[in-house]
């Protein structure tokens, strides 16, 4: 009798447990259908493979390049990239520049509607760039207005000294926008596209409340694409073509159609099965498609740097010991092991960047170069002025397939070319990584950094004394007095004089070996042939749409 | 009885307040902290962190904690999804997990219990070494590789199942996820059913309906599995919690937008908040089934004294 | 009945007699006389010798294995990368002469790396991994490195969990109460969330791994000492023990523990396959052992990545580990019937 209780009690479980189900998962179908990735193929929606799902769709809290990539595809700023990466008229229809460069001063276009049939106004811009300055948002990008924009008062409003409505942005009417900057800046306009400068519209964003960004209703579109399903870190999404878009008749596509595919090798297959248009392949499977038309490698503008701790680490004060780190590497053997495309790299502007300014790999071939037997030369010195035999260092790393790579190589290398040394390698999640490296504690790390506008100097403004990214806490005094003479000083309007200076500056970093070029990063990317016109770019928005053909 | 399961629910209660704490503790001894950005500035994290309350003492976190979670409010997700509610985030999430997980939990426990039973039936023979092998193969064969192997046959070389999971066709792209999940439970299952079968086949009682001139398959189910099916179910209690609170690896080989991957993310980039969630309802699920299960086994086994446990 | 004096007890008979010599010569012939029929049960069934000695081969292999050929397990040859098996007296074997076919995406390909490159005196036995270093001596070094791991985690938490659910077994009341709770709360929090946070506070390395999977592991354990416990404890042996005088911590472990001997070594030839297996997740989660040094669960994880490209560098490991998971099971299996004296009635 018992028994029966018991399979009377399992059984009536099980039901519930079985309608609870039931009913939870009928009740996602209906609400995820629309945006399910299946829905796709037919139309001449492009498929589109990302790594990683959005992680804001705020343009002013956004960081990475998923979340930048997908809201650039559904809202412009004041200018856009052309294919060759120049920015061009979007939303604003014309600009002036006042002759001292402290003064810009933009026409918006009329027609540029948000998708609830709202005008885009010059108000639009105010209250997004407002926000990003914002101590209360503490936006991650805001010195992209401050430190890089020069814009008036940026500086002061993020340190909570002044107030938002300061800042030197004012809507002279509904289409006319004024900015004032501290300082001219050669590459304001490039800023443009960034889509931390972005207009948001601010009834439409009060109206959200704290959900804006979170939903299709609780976005509004003045782009290419309207938002039409998402979810918070959904693995897929869609957008449609926006048919009020100002230029809708640039745009081929009926949408782009996203997936999240986490898993290097079902990409691949998924790609092959037809699921896919357009995937990233990991350097293991290059092989396999490395005879296919449709294979293309493409420069992803990342600089990946071992940055060795100077301060701290009282081997790593020792120049002679950093350079011969810095030879022993032999910079083809790492890029073949990713084999993806990455290219070596000895300078420390990555490669393709800024009108090709690190062209010339053999600039500073005298202090970097893969030379076992300078490097074995620079060691020997080192140890004999340190008066030791051996050292072991420890480098710290992400736990991610490509840095793990890089170390296995860069740990072999050393340990054979540099007769005493010990590297240890210790991988670790991106946070944590960085904090060690913030707080100086670490010996050696692999790092990456990505250009945030078209300038050398994206790169180059890291090392000055005390920024918060020159990790290895290397001060020089004559590389501070030049990166000040760039940024605001004399040399930001004369920009061939202050190129020459920049390679100065990169000279003295090469020669004091503050860091360990490796190389800039490329993805290995499949796109099929019956689709054209995808725009690349290693900066702000990796990946454009816009003049995409599918046929 | 009632005063019995009272009491457990009360314990429960506070077993479960003290893994929130523990959890809490845990996060604060996690190096790092979720905004450690190479872009964010030592002010702009200050400010984040008063925005959201993490400079405060651990304890002030914790009792606000869980005065928010009475509230229903989980707070929100510092990076995974940046200021999303954390229900919000769940919400689509966990059905995907717990739909996948049952059906898992399901093939994985009916195959189990048929081959367990063939393998106790024909004892030492190569039936029973076969379905060992067949059983211990579903645990020796690490779940992603598993999972690889069937999207590579069953998905991109036969085509008979989708290889990405969508929304759209929920049934036919829960099928190999399922499988693949299902391995552990089955091979669990399998072993344990066919210990128990050959002990309750060897006990006097079974003796005793033999001898009474019960035959074959009405001795082996009314009687025999009927009996070893009760310590099954402990078995098979925590699997279905583990099952159907995502798996990583499944959820990463499959593009499923389930919870086990979300779980593994926050860890790793410090989303305090969903991991804390996350584990909640984990912990929750344990315990309401380990609560469950020791009911019903007190209802079924007089012997097992509910007021004194353990005494 | 009368002509019966009447006894009068003196003190010493109510003191423990501490005649050790002699009960010892009683419990070793009873000892003998069981561990010799457990020997030939065990020894009777088949597939657990089959499973002891392919573990045995296993840990022969482990040890001698990364020094058969001149090759390190950390040692990288950028020219030799990604070479298929290829062994000289088996080269008549499609597998083993070096060749591949690779699936590309314009079509099938037979490649012969070692011929291409011009390396006709180099054999891979079981192929190179993408870095161009020999799987066979990190296959058996990885072996080595998992076992290491295994064995001292599934001892560790062998002698943790069974003193744990002893002593909550056998007080039982307010302290297994306390005792069951703390467990509950162990087990509440998923394992994934301890190990993750485990392995990321402390620094990575085979010590962190060994200490995470045993957090993990000791429950099982501490359940099935308890229940045995539970079972024993009221058993007339007990009760003669403390009629006698025995503390608690002597009839623990003096007397209940070695009748607990068979499930508890049953239960730890169960847990070293989990231990593997967990610590071949924790790979995958890029929480195992620190490069370049490997484990098996590390080799599987390299191998996942190439698996549709170089399908040989994950099949060593892959079969590797799955004879050592049967092995172990069997030999478990083999050992709990050979415990059991309920299994001997069948």
């Amino acid at each position: 009798m018992k028994k029966r209780i018991l399979a009377f009690v399992l059984a009536a479980t099980m039901a519930v447990g079985m309608v609870g189900c039931g009913s939870k998962s009928a009740d996602t179908a209906a609400t995820t259908t629309e945006g399910g990735a299946a829905t796709a193929s037919a139309s001449s929606d492009l498929n589109v493979m990302i790594e990683t799902p959005v992680e804001s769709l705020d343009p002013q809290q956004a960081t990475d390049g998923t979340s930048f990539e997908v809201i650039a595809d559904y809202t412009d700023g004041l200018m856009q990239m052309d294919s060759d990466g120049n920015p061009v008229n979007a939303i604003a229809e014309s600009y002036e520049v006042s002759e001292d460069g402290l003064t810009y001063t933009f026409k918006l276009r009329q027609d540029a509607k948000w998708s609830n049939g709202t005008a885009v106004t010059a108000a639009d811009f105010v209250f997004a760039w407002q926000r990003a300055v914002d101590p209360e948002v503490a936006s991650e990008y805001s010195y992209m207005l401050s430190d890089i924009g020069q814009i008036v008062n940026a500086e002061a409003i993020i340190a909570g000294e002044k107030d938002k409505s300061e800042l030197g942005v004012t809507a002279v009417d509904d289409y006319t926008l004024e900015v004032s900057l501290n300082v001219p800046v050669s590459y304001f306009l490039s800023l443009m596209y960034f889509p931390t400068f972005y207009p948001i519209n601010e009834e439409f964003f009060t109206s959200c409340g704290d959900t804006f960004g979170t939903s299709p209703e609780t976005t509004l579109s003045n782009g290419a694409f309207v938002l039409d399903s998402y979810e918070p870190a959904a693995t897929a999404f869609h957008l449609t073509k926006n048919a009020d878009y100002y230029d809708a008749s640039r745009v081929q596509l009926s949408g782009l159609n996203y997936q999240v595919i986490q898993d290097s090798q079902t990409a691949l297959m998924s790609y092959q099965n037809g699921d896919l248009d357009i995937t990233l392949v990991n350097g293991d499977q290059v092989e396999q498609v490395s005879a296919d038309p449709e294979f293309q490698t493409i420069g992803a503008g990342y600089l990946w740097y071992v940055s060795p701790n100077q301060k701290g680490v009282k081997e790593l004060s020792n120049l002679n010991i950093r350079l011969a780190l810095s030879n022993a590497i032999n910079r083809d053997d790492v890029t073949s092991q990713l084999n993806d495309g990455s290219l070596p790299t000895y300078t420390a502007v990555p490669r393709d960047f800024s009108a090709d300014f690190s062209a010339d790999q053999e600039k500073f071939k005298s202090v970097c170069a893969d030379d076992a037997e300078a490097a074995a030369k620079y060691w020997e010195e080192g140890l004999k002025e340190l008066g030791t035999d051996s050292i072991t260092l420890e480098m710290i790393v992400d736990d991610d397939d490509a840095p793990k790579k890089v170390a296995t190589v860069l740990k072999s290398e050393w340990e054979t070319t540099l007769p005493g040394l010990t590297v240890e390698i210790v991988t670790e999640p991106k946070k944590q990584r960085v904090q060690d490296m913030q707080e100086g504690n670490f010996e050696l790390g692999l790092t990456r950094w990505g250009p945030d506008y078209d300038d050398p100097m994206t790169y180059l403004g890291m090392w000055v004394t005390d920024c918060a990214n020159n990790y290895g806490l290397w001060t020089n005094s004559e590389y501070d007095s030049i990166i000040a003479e760039c940024t605001t000083g004399d040399l930001c309007t004369e920009l061939d004089a202050r190129r020459t200076r920049l390679y100065d500056a990169e000279q003295i970093v090469m020669d004091e070996a503050v860091i360990f070029p490796i190389y800039t990063a490329a993805n290995a990317t499949l796109v099929k042939a019956n689709v054209s016109g995808i725009d690349f770019h290693p900066v702000a928005l990796n990946r454009v749409f816009k003049d995409t053909v599918k046929q | 009885m009632k005063k019995y399961i009272l009491k457990r629910v009360l314990t429960s209660i506070g077993t479960l307040l003290a893994i929130i704490l523990v959890l809490f503790i845990l996060m604060h001894l996690m190096p790092g902290s979720p905004f450690n950005d190479e872009k964010l500035s030592e002010d702009q994290r200050q400010v984040l962190y008063s925005k959201y309350g993490l400079d405060q003492p651990i304890v002030v976190q914790f009792g606000q904690y869980v005065v928010n979670m009475c509230k229903g409010d989980f707070g929100v997700s510092y990076n995974i999804s940046k200021n999303t509610p954390i229900s919000q985030l769940i919400q689509s999430r966990l059905p995907i997990s717990i739909r996948i997980g049952f059906f898992a939990v399901l093939l994985g426990a009916l195959v189990g219990l048929i081959l367990g039973l063939i393998a106790a039936l024909k004892k030492d023979t190569i039936l029973d070494t076969i379905c060992t092998i067949i059983s211990v193969i579903g645990v020796s064969v690490p779940s992603y590789v598993f999972a690889l192997g069937l999207s590579f046959t069953l998905g991109f070389k036969w085509k008979l199942f989708p290889m990405l999971y969508s929304t759209a066709d929920e049934l036919n792209s829960s099928v190999m996820p399922s499988i693949a999940l299902s391995m552990f439970t089955m091979a669990s299952i399998a072993r344990f059913t066919r210990t128990e079968m050959i002990e309750v086949l060897g006990s006097e009682y079974m003796l005793l309906a033999e001898s009474k001139g019960l035959s074959g398959r009405k001795l082996i189910f009314s009687h025999a599995l009927r009996n070893a099916l009760i310590p099954i179910i402990t078995v098979l209690a925590p699997l279905i919690v583990d099952l159907m609170t995502g798996s990583l690896v499944v959820e990463k080989i499959f593009a499923i937008p389930g919870v086990g991957s979300l779980l593994v993310n926050a860890i790793q980039s410090n989303d305090y908040n969903v991991v804390i969630a996350l584990s909640f309802i984990y912990s929750a699920m344990y315990i309401a089934i380990m609560l469950v299960v020791d009911i019903l086994y007190g209802i079924i086994d007089p012997r097992i004294r509910l007021g004194k446990e353990g005494d | 009945m009368s002509d019966v004096a009447t006894y009068i007890p003196t003190e010493d008979d109510f003191k423990l007699k501490n005649n050790t010599e002699e009960l010892g010569l009683d419990s070793n012939f009873a000892s003998q006389n069981f561990w010799k029929e457990v020997v030939i049960r065990f020894f009777n069934k088949r597939s657990a010798v089959i499973g002891l000695i392919m573990i045995l081969l296993i840990i022969v292999f482990a040890i001698i294995g990364p020094g058969m050929n001149d090759y390190t397990y950390d040692g990288m040859i950028q020219e030799e990368k990604n070479l298929a098996p290829r062994v000289e007296w088996l080269s008549w074997l499609s597998f083993f002469n070096g060749s591949e076919t690779m699936t590309t995406s314009v079509g099938d390909i037979q490649v012969n790396k070692y011929e291409e490159g011009g390396l006709t005196d180099t054999y891979y036995w079981f192929g190179s991994d993408i870095y161009g270093r020999d799987l066979w001596t990190r296959c058996w070094e990885g072996t080595r490195v998992s076992l290491i791991i295994a064995i001292a985690a599934a001892l560790i938490d062998m002698i943790i969990g069974m003193s744990y659910g002893l002593i909550s077994g056998f007080f039982g009341g307010k302290i297994d109460m306390v005792m069951q709770r703390i467990l509950e709360i162990c087990n509440g929090i998923p394992r994934l969330v301890i190990v993750t946070l485990l392995l990321l506070i402390l620094k990575p390395g085979m010590l962190t791994i060994i200490f995470a999977l045993l957090l993990t592991e000791w429950v099982g354990m501490s359940r099935i000492a308890r229940a045995e416990m539970l079972k024993l404890k009221e058993q007339e042996f007990v009760l003669a023990s403390r009629t006698l005088g025995a503390g608690s911590f002597f009839i623990i472990f003096k007397e209940v523990l070695p009748n607990i001997v068979g499930p508890v070594i049953t239960q730890v030839m169960f847990s070293i396959p989990t231990a593997i297996f967990t610590e071949a997740f924790l790979s995958f989660v890029g929480l195992g052992i620190p490069v370049p040094k490997c484990s098996l669960g590390s080799l599987i994880s390299d191998g996942y990545n190439s698996f549709t490209t170089h399908p040989y560098q994950i099949i060593p490991p892959i079969i590797i580990m799955a004879l050592l998971m049967l092995s172990f099971n069997l030999l478990g299996d083999g050992l709990r019937e050979a415990f059991d004296p309920k299994m001997k009635e069948m």
